[in-house]
């Protein structure tokens, strides 16, 4: 199986470049940022976060997601790499980078994982009837009565966030962060798992003012963090923003270039657009160019867990 | 139509208004009587009540402080701490400056954005003490100059993101990471979330599915839909099986079998073997009636007589733990939620049958909202799972009348073994003494406090169907017939032993003492052994009755058909409880004496109660200053010192019998402890106090 889809998508890889070459340039010129001009956004301080998936617990209270199998309070789920699936839009995941403390214990270090919520989001470009858009308060939000199920978005999407309902049958649908939109379309309403952090690792704001909150606390404390924050550039700069003492590549944070993802995308599209490929070839082409894409990613990472965090 | 509605409208009106002044003239004429009574100075007054409420002040106050939202602090003096340091001098806050020792950490700021847990108790002073250094937590002050220089720290931190003020951090935050931050990185104190919060369990109304009038066991049923690892924990606990490690026995440190479901027996009602369900009424299962019961078998979890939260929840006497037939099962259902004083009681408080029996230190005054029975649960309102920490259904704590331990508890978890914080010279006379003697030992000088307790029970005089019952001075019956002669005894004074932690216990099938008495429990030390130290216990004597063959102790069949109390006929009585127990039975009998102690870890006193100086060291009564061991400074009042702490007269006054102990000394009694007189004098287990000698050379 897995063989056979990777030679499937080598070819369909192989005719996306074809498109691309056909005719690149035009398109991508063209195109400029789609980004809300003031959006909220999050920041997560990774040094702060102990861990305790609190977070995980209040996502899934809020979007009434099944009980999970082992409980919230319960650790062993850090054990492996996780990723955000249909029943757990936000996820968890323990590092260690090898650094130990005074007594020679590991320290571990602890990332959430969730939908980046874009600047300038692949999904909603890639999605062909509009259910994802990007809303001016930063929310990527997922409209279920528009959705047709071609997963566009799942392929799309740099980091790989969108899970879809495969084992649902009649109402399938794609599951991923909601920002909760719900919550913070109304006065002072803020995420649910930034309300229950404990430690406040993550603060929700305006994403300006937090860039600038970021920029103070590396600043004022260069020995704690590095100075870089994940997710002001990268593909165009997302909601979600990270500061983190320990570098982001060890802690499962993929390299991504700054360009934003429906530059490619839309790329690619529009040049099969025009010349009235079937759709089928647009689902290969678009899917064997992103699996391609964040193959790259992937085994481009030095950290060996990384192997049991793809999906 | 519209005609008709028009005066029904008005006429409603009208009703409407004559209900409302009516109640309105009620209230007030209400509110007249009671004031009327309140002042009325023909009425006697009457004696006030024995609980002196300012002991629930510190509690009172601690919830109020926690509901208050001070003003934000916006600007704060930016300084390093050395410098801060240098700007007090000499006048560096101390731990005498402290106002406040004991705080609730919780605020309507947290709380507006829900909570999963409860509130946090906080020792303030405690900390103060380890710390040293109230700059440490207190990092900043605000920049205004008027302000006080240490300020609580919701003055600064309340809520999670202020756009006004980006780099400050929320309430919530600023606790959680202040506390774990320190406790992660001097590896010392709580990290987990429940090591300090009680987690609150979400409202069950909607979640429990039942129908109507159902049977016990579908209400586990139902409970294990959602907590079947929870029903798995519970089938390995000692609160099911009554029986697991006994890790604190002596010579049986490696068992696990040991408990009352086998072989444990005490003199109060003996051993549970033929008597199942009277005794197993106190189990948490239902239906134990016979040594078949099915321990696999989840569904016979009586997971509501732990989790009740609507106090309606009672077992049946002789249920062998099934609800009485009264309890509304679906409405408990619903109401679920942690364990409190009353469910833990509805067992352990009527340890030995019945209301304070057997433990002289659980009762069910221990409910009730007063210190003077228990500065903890009464004064602070703890719930005994706050203290008796829980994992996976396996509960802390130990007894000396049981060998089950489940993990143990100790005062010095949460007071620390230097608990006299501050620079007082008297704290750190007292902090010298916790090695060798126990926190109970002075802060907890007699037991009973609220309630009677039995201290004596002889069997070997049932059976006597005249003999007229007299009331004891606390109104407690001398005799029943069916069960024999009792002594109860109230604000008792303990007995003090040395005690390691370990303790020799008799089980069921050892040979008695037949030279003299049998002692069932008994802790285990030594003056000269360093790890022990004086404990208070309670003294439990008894006659019961024992093999005269081989010479073990017998167990009686009391309950049931064919149990002693229905057909008064020791003989067989004693043939079936020793089948049940599968122990021969020679056919001969005779009756013993037995004692055991038992542990008195509850019911600790407020520490102005706690014993003084002189109650124990009689010595220092004569002296007149501290010039017997150091150089006399006349500043210190020394009387002031050496006898603060308890003053029975004052209990007494409160009505409570305690007044043969009122200037008592010798208190602990040191000679029976081993020592050759009071330590001042005669020093201590291992070293000559610098004081003795005057007196020492004297005798030489
Ligand atoms: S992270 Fe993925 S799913 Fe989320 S907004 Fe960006 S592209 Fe869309
Ligand atoms: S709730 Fe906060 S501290 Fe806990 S895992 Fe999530 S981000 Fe980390």
């Amino acid at each position: 199986m897995e063989i056979n889809r990777r030679q499937f998508f080598g070819i369909a890889g192989t005719m996306a470049g074809g498109a691309l070459a056909c005719k690149p340039k035009k398109t991508q010129a063209a195109r400029t940022l789609k980004a809300p001009p003031d959006p909220y956004g999050c920041l997560m301080d990774i040094t702060a976060c102990v861990g305790c998936r609190k977070c995980e617990e209040a996502c899934n209270r809020v979007n009434n997601l099944p009980p999970p199998q082992v409980s919230f309070d319960d650790p062993r789920p850090l054990e492996r790499k996780r990723r955000p699936v249909v029943t757990a839009y936000t996820v968890v995941n323990r590092y260690h980078t090898g650094k130990r403390d005074q007594r020679n214990q590991l320290i571990p270090t602890f990332v959430k994982v969730q939908c980046m919520h874009c600047q300038d989001p692949g999904c909603v470009s890639a999605c062909i009837v509009g259910a994802l858009t990007k809303k001016d308060n930063g929310a990527v939000h997922y409209d279920a009565s528009k959705c047709i199920g071609c997963r566009y978005c799942m392929v799309a999407c740099p980091f790989q966030i969108p899970a879809y309902d495969y084992h649902d049958p009649l109402t399938p649908k794609v599951h991923k962060s909601t920002f909760c939109y719900h919550l913070i379309i109304k006065e002072g309403g803020k995420p649910a798992c930034a309300v229950i952090c404990p430690v406040e690792a993550i603060t929700f704001g305006k994403r300006r003012q937090l860039l600038g909150l970021a920029r103070q606390k590396i600043k004022n404390d260069p020995g704690r963090y590095l100075d870089r924050i994940y997710g002001e550039h990268e593909v165009g700069g997302t909601s979600w923003l990270y500061i983190s003492g320990e570098p982001f590549e060890k802690l499962g944070f993929l390299d991504l270039p700054t360009r934003p993802i429906p530059h490619l995308t839309e790329t690619i599209q529009h040049g099969m657009f025009r010349y009235m490929w079937a759709p089928l070839s647009l689902f290969a082409v678009l899917g064997g160019f992103m699996w391609t894409f964040n193959r790259k990613q992937i085994t481009g990472d030095s950290e060996p867990e990384r192997k049991e965090g793809s999906i | 139509m519209k005609q008709w509605k028009k005066p029904n409208t008005i006429s409603m009106l009208a009703m409407l208004t004559v209900v409302l002044v009516s109640t309105l003239a009620v209230t007030l004429f209400k509110n007249r009587i009671d004031v009327a009574d309140a002042v009325d100075p023909t009425q006697p007054t009457v004696a006030p009540t024995p609980i002196p409420r300012a002991w629930e002040a510190r509690q009172t106050a601690a919830e109020h402080r926690s509901a208050e939202v001070v003003p934000l602090v916006k600007e704060v003096l930016k300084e390093t701490p050395a410098q801060r340091r240098a700007r007090f001098g000499d006048k560096v806050p101390q731990i005498e400056d402290i106002e406040y020792s004991y705080f609730l950490l919780n605020n309507p700021i947290i709380e507006k954005e829900g909570n999963l847990y409860g509130r946090v108790r906080f020792m303030h002073k405690k900390h103060a003490g380890i710390l040293k250094d109230c700059f440490i937590c207190h990092h900043h002050r605000a920049a205004d100059p008027k302000a006080p220089d240490i300020s609580r720290c919701s003055a600064c931190h309340q809520d999670s993101f202020n756009a006004e003020l980006p780099g400050r951090i929320g309430l919530k935050g600023a606790h959680h990471r202040q506390c774990m931050g320190c406790h992660k990185k001097w590896n010392r104190g709580p990290v987990g979330c429940t090591e300090c919060h009680p987690k609150n369990v979400p409202d069950h109304t909607n979640l429990v599915k039942l129908p109507w009038n159902p049977k016990p066991t579908d209400v586990t049923k139902e409970c294990l839909r959602c907590h079947d690892v929870q029903a798995e924990e519970m089938l390995t606990s000692t609160h099911w099986l009554w029986k697991g490690p006994s890790p604190f026995t002596e010579g049986s440190e490696k068992r696990i079998d040991l408990g009352k479901a086998t072989k444990t027996i005490n003199n109060f009602l003996i051993h549970i073997a033929s008597n199942l369900p009277r005794c197993t009424s106190c189990h948490a299962g239902y239906g134990w009636k016979e040594a078949t019961f099915d321990f696999t078998d989840k569904t016979r979890i009586d997971c509501l007589v732990c989790h009740d939260t609507s106090k309606t929840y009672v077992k049946a006497p002789l249920g062998a733990g099934m609800p009485d037939l009264k309890v509304d099962l679906v409405h408990v259902a619903k109401k679920v939620g942690k364990p409190s004083r009353k469910t833990c009681g509805s067992c352990h408080f009527s340890g030995g049958g019945e209301d304070p029996v057997k433990h002289g230190k659980l009762n069910p005054f221990l409910d009730f909202h007063s210190s003077s029975c228990d500065i903890h649960m009464g004064g602070l309102g703890f719930e005994c799972h706050e203290c008796h920490k829980t994992r996976n259904h396996k509960i802390s704590g130990r007894s000396l009348a049981l060998p089950v331990a489940e993990g143990s508890r100790s005062c010095e978890d949460c007071h620390t073994a230097i608990p006299h914080q501050g620079k007082a010279l008297l704290n750190h006379h007292l902090n010298r003494h916790t090695e060798h003697i126990a926190c109970t030992t002075c802060h907890n000088p007699f037991y009973a406090k609220c309630d009677p307790s039995k201290t004596f029970w002889d069997w070997s005089t049932a059976g006597n169907k005249k003999r007229k019952v007299k009331k004891d001075e606390h109104g407690m019956p001398d005799y029943d017939w069916k069960m024999g002669d009792f002594r109860w005894e109230n604000r008792v004074k303990p007995a003090y032993a040395w005690y390691n932690g370990k303790v020799k216990r008799h089980i069921l099938g050892d040979k008695i003492n037949t030279e003299g008495v049998t002692v069932l429990t008994e802790p285990v030390g030594d003056i000269k052994d360093p790890n022990s130290k004086i404990y208070p216990l309670k003294f439990m004597g008894g006659i019961q009755a024992a093999d005269a063959v081989h010479n073990y102790l017998l167990v009686p069949h009391l309950f049931g058909p064919g149990g002693y109390l229905e057909t008064m006929d020791w003989q067989k009585s004693f043939a079936e409880g020793m089948k049940a127990a599968g122990l021969p039975y020679s056919g001969q009998y005779k009756w013993v004496e037995t004692i055991m102690y038992i542990g008195l870890n509850h019911e600790v006193l407020p520490k102005k109660f706690a014993l003084s100086c002189v109650q124990c060291h009689a010595s220092l009564r004569t002296e007149r200053s501290c010039g017997r061991c150091h150089q006399d400074k006349h500043e210190v009042d020394f009387k002031n010192l050496a006898f603060q702490g308890i003053d029975f007269k004052i209990l007494h006054g409160k009505g409570r019998d305690v007044q043969e102990r009122v200037e008592s000394t010798y208190y602990i009694g040191f000679e029976k402890l081993g020592y050759k007189g009071d330590p001042i004098l005669f020093g201590g287990r291992f070293k000559q106090l610098p004081l003795g000698w005057r007196l020492g050379s004297k005798k030489e």
